[in-house]
């Protein structure tokens, strides 16, 4: 038996015949993919500043529906950039074989420093759009955490894009000025002269090799494919997209009109919510002040429709009932510059502890909500009390304590 | 273009290194597995998912008549990358018991309606470019129509992969 040469085994890049590679097409969906992740990186920068709250930055207040509109355009460009990225990854995949001058040092040095670049980046993007869609659903097959290794990934993904479109600029310019057929001959794109002219041998030399296909065809397709993800995902933050999302996350239902993220069972807090005895603390310096929830609904109560948009990506507008939080804080006499730390009832997760920075806590629209669309808070949207802070996340079990500082 | 190009190089190595400084601060254990799924992911593609493709692309240009390769093409495009992208709530891996408005829609069934609506539209432009093609063939090509019967000149797909295929040890 003769065994195939070792050495044919691993492909060259000029083994991969088709004509629709090339930086006509790559550059093309290059172009789109950059944009998708600039724009995932912009949206996911300013939730994770949302989420920290970091004393340099004072984030606006309005308008409300701010979080909900980054959170859908976060969600919306890493479903979009899905089909960019591998139609991007089989434009070059021969690139992939490419071998190394080992012989000539110099050029050796300048290989190895785009490979490591080149390899950076399709590492981070993958890793990126794979965990990013995992946890849109909720499904967390690691050990890490997602959102600081999301987070981490993110700086080298943009980073090695920058570099990346650096080392690749003029490609680029000449690609994109260029025709999308350039370097193509006539009859390449010609399905009518697609006879071999030797039909039995099996590597022809010469001859069209993607008779029917065209890099036009291919960019068309998608640009289609990027039009059908986006919409079978935009509605679990753009409503009137949900009938057709066949993937959302969710349906946008649930109990009293608004999805649940994080059930009461599944933040182990039933009996603490539910016991009689609840009372919600808030405190100020030495000052102190526990109130009921018949405390809390004697209360002058506001109402307001505001979104609540989620670190996952959906959100969902409510009319939330309830008594500011700014009404509290004056019982106390807290002034208006202190910042407020909101303590869940959840014992633990990473949302136990929130932060409410001056500007959302004396904002008139911040409420600790006793009511949903009508309706007593149900539990799993945080009964006795839900914060609906406009800005940041739902928080997902929000009911608790409050101080100040 | 050589100054635009210089920032934004340096400022790329600046933003990865913050990255890299970011992610190698993490836990042993975190790390490790983040490292994991950053390679795991690039070796699938490349090792698993790209030779598919590879081999689709040589199967459509060796078993489908010309008119049908664009159409089949772009409906796998369309179809493939929408399935990759929901895998995660087709297999509703993160569906909880205590939560039933997460993942809370029918989408196996969803998926089968794109399916269909992608086959019809395959099927419907294959109908068209070979309307087209016989039209524009009898024109200036008379044989141009036959071009299906006769074996594609060469795959999408790498010879490498056809010579070990045929047993041949080289070119």
């Amino acid at each position: 038996m003769r065994l195939p040469d070792p050495r044919r085994l691993i492909p060259r890049p000029q083994d991969f015949t088709s004509r629709l590679r090339g930086p006509e097409v790559t550059a093309r969906v290059g172009l789109w993919l950059g944009i998708t992740f600039f724009l995932a990186f912009v949206t996911g920068l300013y939730s994770h500043f949302a989420q920290d709250n970091p004393t340099w930055l004072t984030l606006p207040t309005r308008p409300e529906w701010l979080y909900r509109v980054t959170q859908g355009v976060h969600l919306i460009a890493g479903s979009a950039a899905v089909p960019l990225l591998l139609v991007k990854l089989w434009s070059v995949f021969p690139k992939l074989f490419e071998r190394l001058d080992l012989l000539h040092v110099r050029r050796l040095g300048v290989q190895l420093a785009e490979r490591a670049s080149i390899t950076l980046l399709v590492l981070a993007a993958i890793f990126q759009l794979v965990t990013g869609l995992a946890n849109s659903s909720q499904w967390y097959p690691w050990a890490f955490s997602f959102r600081s290794a999301h987070y981490a990934v993110a700086w080298v993904a943009i980073g090695s894009l920058a570099l990346h479109i650096a080392v690749k600029l003029p490609v680029i310019r000449d690609a994109l000025t260029g025709s999308v057929d350039a370097g193509l001959r006539s009859d390449d794109t010609d399905a009518e002269r697609a006879t071999s002219p030797h039909p039995g041998e099996s590597v022809p030399r010469t001859g069209p090799v993607t008779a029917g296909l065209s890099r036009r065809g291919l960019l068309r397709a998608t640009w289609l494919a990027t039009g059908v993800v986006v919409l079978s995902t935009a509605g679990a933050s753009v409503p009137w997209l949900r009938r057709v999302s066949i993937f959302a996350v969710r349906s946008g239902d649930g109990p009293q009109g608004v999805p649940i993220n994080t059930s009461a069972v599944a933040a182990k807090v039933v009996p603490a919510a539910t016991s009689p005895s609840y009372t919600l603390e808030v405190t100020h310096k030495d000052r102190s002040a526990t109130f009921t929830l018949a405390d809390l609904r004697s209360m002058p109560q506001t109402t307001a429709t505001l979104p609540i948009a989620c670190v996952e990506g959906w959100s969902a507008s409510g009319e939330w009932t309830g008594v500011r939080v700014s009404h509290l804080l004056d019982q106390l006499g807290a002034p208006a510059e202190a910042d407020v730390t909101v303590e869940s009832l959840q014992r633990d997760g990473p949302f136990t502890v929130t932060s409410l920075p001056r500007q959302f806590a004396r904002d008139p629209l911040t409420l600790l909500a006793l009511e949903l669309n009508g309706e007593t808070l149900s539990i799993d949207h945080g009964f006795p009390v839900g914060s609906s802070r406009r800005l940041v996340r739902a928080f997902c079990r929000p009911s608790g304590s409050a101080a100040s500082r | 273009m050589r100054t635009v190009r210089s920032i934004l190089g340096l400022a790329g190595v600046g933003l990865a290194a913050v990255g890299l400084w970011k992610l190698l601060g993490q836990d042993g254990a975190d790390l490790r597995d983040a490292l994991l799924w950053l390679v795991g992911g690039a070796v699938v593609h490349d090792a698993m998912l790209a030779p598919v493709v590879v081999l689709v692309g040589a199967v459509v240009m060796r078993v489908l008549p010309v008119w049908a390769r664009m159409p089949v093409v772009a409906g796998f495009v369309v179809l493939g990358s929408a399935t990759l992208m929901a895998l995660p709530v087709l297999g509703r891996f993160g569906a909880r018991e205590d939560n039933p408005t997460l993942l809370d829609r029918d989408y196996v069934g969803g998926w089968l309606v794109l399916a269909l609506l992608t086959t019809l539209g395959v099927a419907v432009g294959s109908w068209w470019q070979r309307r087209q093609s016989a039209s524009r063939g009898d024109e200036d090509n008379p044989g141009g129509d036959r071009a299906h019967d006769v074996p594609a000149a060469d795959g999408n797909g790498f010879r490498a992969a056809r010579a070990a295929a045929e047993g041949q040890s080289g070119t």
